[in-house]
């Protein structure tokens, strides 16, 4: 498992070369311009090289601002990189494919379609028969704990059962990768516990390699193998820690474990001393 | 057994009716004015009309021109908007174009377009086509343009092509605004559908009315704006009951009705 930072522009070296046969996502410099006026250019990702193992669980940590949602939508095809190059599988992404499916923090639900119609839109899409795309699809909405919901409509649905539905539309069509942006950024601290704790059970039954954005910290130590922890203006990698916990996780063992109350307590200060540091210069 | 409240509801709008038509009676029968006829001598003219075959011809030649000029826009107007809602490119070719169209009164096109095509029903077709495709464009380019980009992320990710993304998420996810749309166009559909035989008349609704107002026969004319306002009412309420079902994903739970269905 290697998860390469890049923490200086001049830093080249082929990700290539050293790759891990068991590498899925490669980011090799990448950056990433965006022009906010006529005149000006927001670099909001420079020289980022990352890759992620194939069933890992890695999440990008950093404040708002720091291009974390875009480095993963940048895998996700849906953003072109102003340059560099990132790769699925050692093929170059070009453009979205179900085999990395987001699940956004907006939920981005089909609202006319009932809870059924939305997790069965994928496996229909891939040409998977009705009646086959059906069955699965129920038996995901009962794994993320809806069954009873299956003709609702999205406006009918709390937050929390959006982004279950979400979960379930995403999982059905079974991408190799889950790219979660601020999942459970919108919902409350009690749903977004449940969600926490519910997506790792389902987690760790298949394990699924996911790339998951968050700004909390808390959430990215307890639900990952590896923390990328980004500082921003420009968004650059800072560090990388692997997060060394043992699994199954379960919320009540792990907020008493001090190593995890350790992770926590390191991040937090080195985002501090990264704030320090950009109030002073 | 429905009550009281629910019983009210549902008779507002006859309420409304027969209020309506009191006080026509009641300030007809205080003017009493040739050109005025009173609600009642309106309605005794009605059946006149409808039992007139001629008339009904006529009539049903209007609602032929009115459905042609009307679904002819819709099925122009809505890929055309969610075209223009989705593409910058699109929308910056024909958004000066439409600019211009918009505040010019259709029906002041038509001494023009009956130069150019006649008094038929070529040229009054065209008009209500043109009347009822701007607010259809509008609103489907509205639509469009605020459908999430991430539910097109979503789609694209189960590999869905563009093509497929505006047929089958840009469309469905419009569909609200683009009936809303659909409704003000139907209402102008009728308007201009009366407007034209007005002007170029030869046949129609429109043309009823006019030549009984040439004739001095007030009735009738009272009469036949009653029938269009009727028909008005009907369309207006049969396309609501069909919005209503299409878009019952989006509605909010409840709703003040604004319609007769």
């Amino acid at each position: 498992m290697k998860v390469v930072p890049s923490r200086s522009s001049e830093w080249v070296r082929p990700v290539t070369s050293q790759k891990p046969a068991s590498a899925i996502i490669e980011i090799d410099r990448v950056s990433q311009v965006f022009q906010t006026s006529a005149r000006k250019d927001h670099l909001a990702l420079s020289n980022i090289s990352l890759t992620v193992d194939e069933g890992a669980f890695v999440s990008i940590l950093g404040p708002s601002g720091c291009g974390k949602s875009t480095l993963l939508y940048i895998v996700g095809g849906f953003v072109s990189p102003t340059s560099g190059v990132a790769k699925i599988k050692g093929q170059a992404i070009t453009g979205p494919g179900p085999d990395r499916g987001p699940v956004f923090q907006e939920f981005a639900l089909f609202p006319w379609k009932t809870v059924l119609g939305n997790v069965m839109y994928g496996p229909r899409q891939q040409g998977v028969r009705a009646s086959e795309a059906e069955a699965q699809s129920r038996s995901l909405i009962e794994m993320v704990g809806l069954k009873g919901y299956e003709n609702f409509y999205p406006k009918e649905l709390s937050g929390g059962m959006k982004q279950r539905v979400a979960l379930a539309r995403t999982l059905a069509y079974h991408p190799e990768v889950l790219l979660m942006d601020e999942p459970f950024g919108a919902l409350d601290a009690h749903t977004r516990t449940r969600l926490q704790n519910d997506l790792l059970n389902i987690w760790e039954r298949d394990r699924k390699t996911v790339l998951f954005v968050t700004h909390s910290v808390d959430e990215a130590v307890f639900l990952s193998d590896k923390v990328v922890m980004m500082s921003k203006s420009p968004g650059r990698i800072r560090q990388v820690i692997d997060i060394d916990l043992p699994r199954p996780r379960r919320r009540n063992e792990l907020l008493l474990d001090p190593r995890y109350q350790k992770y926590v307590v390191d991040i937090e200060r080195m985002f501090d001393e990264s704030d320090e540091v950009g109030a002073s210069s | 057994m429905m009550s009281p409240a629910a019983v009210l509801k549902r008779a507002a709008p006859v309420l409304a009716c027969i209020g309506l038509l009191a006080i026509w009676q009641a300030a007809a029968l205080l003017l009493k004015n040739d050109s005025f006829p009173t609600a009642i001598e309106a309605i005794r003219a009605i059946p006149d009309i409808l039992g007139d075959k001629e008339a009904l011809i006529n009539i049903l030649a209007s609602l032929r021109r009115m459905a042609m000029g009307f679904g002819i826009a819709v099925l122009f107007s809505i890929p055309l908007g969610l075209l223009m809602g989705r593409s910058r490119a699109v929308a910056a070719f024909f958004n000066p174009l439409l600019m211009v169209i918009y505040p010019v009164p259709k029906a002041a096109l038509m001494p023009i377009i009956m130069l150019w095509l006649g008094v038929g029903d070529i040229t009054k077709t065209l008009v209500i086509f043109l009347g009822v495709s701007l607010p259809v464009i509008y609103h489907s380019f509205e639509g469009a343009k605020a459908v999430e980009e991430k539910m097109l992320w979503s789609g694209a990710a189960m590999g869905l092509s563009s093509l497929q993304r505006l047929v089958r998420i840009v469309l469905p996810a419009a569909l609200p605004e683009i009936l809303t749309g659909c409704r003000t166009g139907l209402v102008l559909a009728l308007i201009t559908m009366i407007t034209s035989e007005m002007i170029a008349r030869q046949s129609g609704a429109g043309n009823i009315l006019f030549n009984a107002l040439d004739m001095g026969q007030y009735d009738t004319v009272f009469a036949m704006i009653i029938i269009v306002g009727a028909m008005g009412i009907c369309l207006d309420a049969i396309f609501e009951r069909i919005r209503a079902r299409l878009v019952r994903w989006s509605e909010p739970q409840f709703d003040m009705p604004l319609s007769f269905s």
